[in-house]
């Protein structure tokens, strides 16, 4: 066990910033547009460039199922990814609070390298700071990505239209379960991890059956709920769920049960949102179910012309009832 | 659904008789009510009101300015049921508190409370002990085992209620009750079949899954339909037995006794709460940190009394929905989920 820290000596710009920078950030990060100069230099793709950023704070920094390091990687590959845009580069910010281990760095920067290499993906200049003692919480990364996107694909919010199906990539809610339950304030042990993935393959595979998808949202902070109260509201549509349909884990809805809280608003980092034409509905879930991050999808509704700007859920006693808006934190109830 | 539910439904959607006020006392029945769209079946005769049953609508707002003064006056750890932080006291929520630096931590059990305390010897720990006979015991177990433990940096702030009289309270308020489930677990049906045979109120204990939901209306509806009144089922079976839950009323008895207590718009209602008995004073946090008497002042717009007496709708109060949201709550039933403002705001 590597006892060593971040020292605010590590963050000074000397020569022990170097060594911090070469032996976890260049070990892992090495390939020949990893740049030593202040910009990388970078080729020109041929089609239009997504960017997109993303901040990732996460409490704890390790989680069932992955770590902030991947975290960091696939929140940026997937919402480049979700615009159609396979992911090119990366650039990544650490703001390391004084004090943290050297050898948690090193896992951290080798699930950044792993989840990288999964998708395509090349990290190309980093930043390094080192915060003092309280000032930050263990280890903040940010992260900047360019991807170039396919000539085909024209996704954003406000393009679903009644009469689309309204499809999920997976389970809901897992990887805010996950955190939820390793924060461990509420005693509740359970072996449920999160989905966190990088998705890039997963949208490619959509466009593998049809060119016309019109959504794909990553439904990260605030779950699928969230996604898809903003889709009705930028589109203008109203949004019908199947409550019986809607692919949930048994142990999040067992955790969810527990804590009264509702598995459609808890985060997910490897799940997708996917509105597409009715029609090419089953042949895009069937696809979707040869994949390695989405053998669970689901059709889960339909968009409509009525209730526009809301969605609404159909019941197990066959009703219709509104999904209630977001709210801010998640509390759990008391019984 | 299965054919039992939509024998059910049946039941419900084609009355026709009298005017119908059922009142759900439990506050999990209101959210699950509403969940599940279930008023949308109902025929215009049919009323549900929702009743005091959410633990947190009927916690007073003393009892709130009393945690906030623990956490910023005493720098106590408060530990609680994650949807009282946000519930106004006359000046503050805890979330407010939290915002000038009160320590305020969310917990499942009160159990994790007192492992908070044995974590930070250096720190006072109080648990806010709210909620009904479901959640009593458990609070009590926390006092037991701090104790045991030998833990001097822990407590309770009590605010404990128990269902009975408040059920006396509420005679002539509705045609029949649902009877919260988890409440009758522990303390069986005795209470309930006293209501019948000596207050003539009628009642059905409910469980809370949509086929048990619905199968107790249905034979609610019937039975008023009927006019076999008054009459008491338990539609809860499978969890309720009549004798409840001896062990957890046994450990109740040991560690607390009946007081008197406010409710949020019933008022002072003799012997309906539970306080910690003198053996275990050392663990009431009003007597350990020398509390003064803090009296509360609800907002005076706030008519969330009325609503939890079933005397008027959410929708019929002046605040709701326009100063009175669930992010910016005025009154406790807008805060919990269980809360039937809270419900009313979110599903129409």
């Amino acid at each position: 066990m590597n006892e060593k820290t971040v020292t605010l000596a590590h963050g000074a710009g000397g020569s022990q910033t170097n060594e911090l920078i070469d032996s976890v950030f260049k070990a892992h990060f090495a390939n020949p547009l990893f740049t030593g100069d202040d910009a990388a230099v970078l080729p020109r793709p041929e089609g239009q460039i997504a960017a997109s950023t993303d901040g990732f704070i996460v409490s704890p920094w390790k989680f069932n199922g992955g770590n902030i390091g991947k975290l960091s990687i696939c929140g940026t590959v997937n919402d480049l990814s979700c615009m159609g845009a396979k992911p090119l580069y990366l650039t990544c910010a650490f703001v390391i609070e004084e004090g943290f281990p050297l050898d948690a760095l090193e896992e951290i920067a080798a699930a950044m390298e792993k989840t990288a290499a999964e998708a395509g993906v090349r990290v190309v200049a980093g930043d390094t700071k080192v915060a003092g003692k309280g000032q930050c919480d263990g280890v903040f990364i940010t992260t900047t990505g360019i991807g170039e996107i396919m000539p085909q694909a024209h996704t954003s919010g406000t393009l679903a239209k009644p009469g689309d199906a309204v499809i999920v990539t997976g389970d809901v809610g897992r990887h805010g379960c996950t955190i939820l339950l390793a924060r461990n304030d509420f005693g509740i042990e359970s072996d449920v991890d999160s989905d966190c993935a990088p998705l890039w393959g997963t949208v490619q595979s959509l466009y593998s059956v049809t060119d016309e998808i019109h959504v794909i949202r990553d439904a990260t902070r605030g779950g699928v709920g969230t996604v898809l109260y903003e889709i009705a509201g930028q589109s203008s549509v109203g949004i019908t769920l199947d409550a019986a349909s809607v692919p949930v884990d048994p142990r999040v809805k067992g955790v969810c049960g527990m804590l009264g809280l509702e598995p459609l608003y808890l985060a997910c980092e490897g799940r997708l949102v996917i509105i597409a034409p009715q029609e090419h509905a089953d042949a895009i879930v069937a696809e979707l179910r040869r994949g390695r991050y989405s053998q669970n999808a689901a059709v889960i509704g339909r968009v409509t012309a009525e209730n526009a700007g809301r969605v609404i859920m159909e019941t197990e006693i066959g009703t219709q009832t509104v999904l209630p808006q977001p709210k801010g934190e998640l509390l759990p109830r008391i019984c | 659904m299965n054919d039992s539910m939509k024998a059910a439904r049946e039941i419900i959607t084609s009355y026709s008789g009298r005017p119908l006020r059922i009142m759900e006392v439990c506050g999990t029945h209101t959210h699950e009510i509403f969940r599940l769209g279930l008023r949308r079946l109902l025929p215009e005769q049919i009323e549900l009101i929702s009743g005091p049953g959410c633990p947190v609508c009927v916690t007073a707002v003393g009892f709130i300015d009393e945690a906030c003064w623990l956490a910023l006056e005493k720098q106590c750890i408060i530990c609680t049921f994650g949807d009282l932080i946000r519930v106004p006291g006359t000046d503050m929520s805890l979330a407010g508190a939290r915002a000038k630096g009160a320590e305020v931590r969310p917990v499942y059990s009160p159990l994790d409370a007192v492992e908070l305390a044995k974590q930070n010897p250096d720190r006072q720990v109080v648990f806010l002990a709210v909620g009904f006979e479901t959640t009593t015991p458990a609070a009590c177990l926390a006092a037991k085992q701090a104790r045991e433990a030998g833990l001097t940096n822990f407590s309770l702030l009590t605010a404990n209620k128990t269902m009975p009289n408040a059920y006396k309270a509420l005679v002539g308020s509705a045609d029949a009750f649902l009877y919260p489930g988890h409440v009758n677990a522990i303390t069986g049906n005795a209470v309930c079949k006293e209501m019948c045979e000596k207050y003539g109120v009628s009642g059905v204990v409910a469980g809370f899954t949509a086929g048990e939901l619905l199968t107790a209306l249905a034979v609610t509806v019937r039975l008023l339909g009927e006019g076999k009144t008054p009459f008491f089922r338990n539609c809860y079976p499978r969890v309720v037995r009549d004798e409840g839950n001896p062990a957890a009323i046994a450990l109740m008895h040991e560690v607390m006794e009946p007081c008197d207590s406010e409710w949020r718009g019933l008022g002072m209602i003799p012997q309906s709460g539970m306080k910690l008995r003198a053996e275990y004073a050392e663990y009431d946090a009003r007597l350990k940190h020398q509390m003064p008497v803090i009296t509360g002042k609800p907002n005076p717009a706030c008519r969330c009394g009325d609503v939890l007496q079933g005397k008027i709708r959410p929708c019929e109060c002046k605040v709701f929905g326009k100063v009175c949201t669930p992010m910016h709550p005025v009154g406790a039933c807008m805060v919990s989920d269980e809360g039937a403002c809270a419900a009313y705001y979110q599903y129409s």
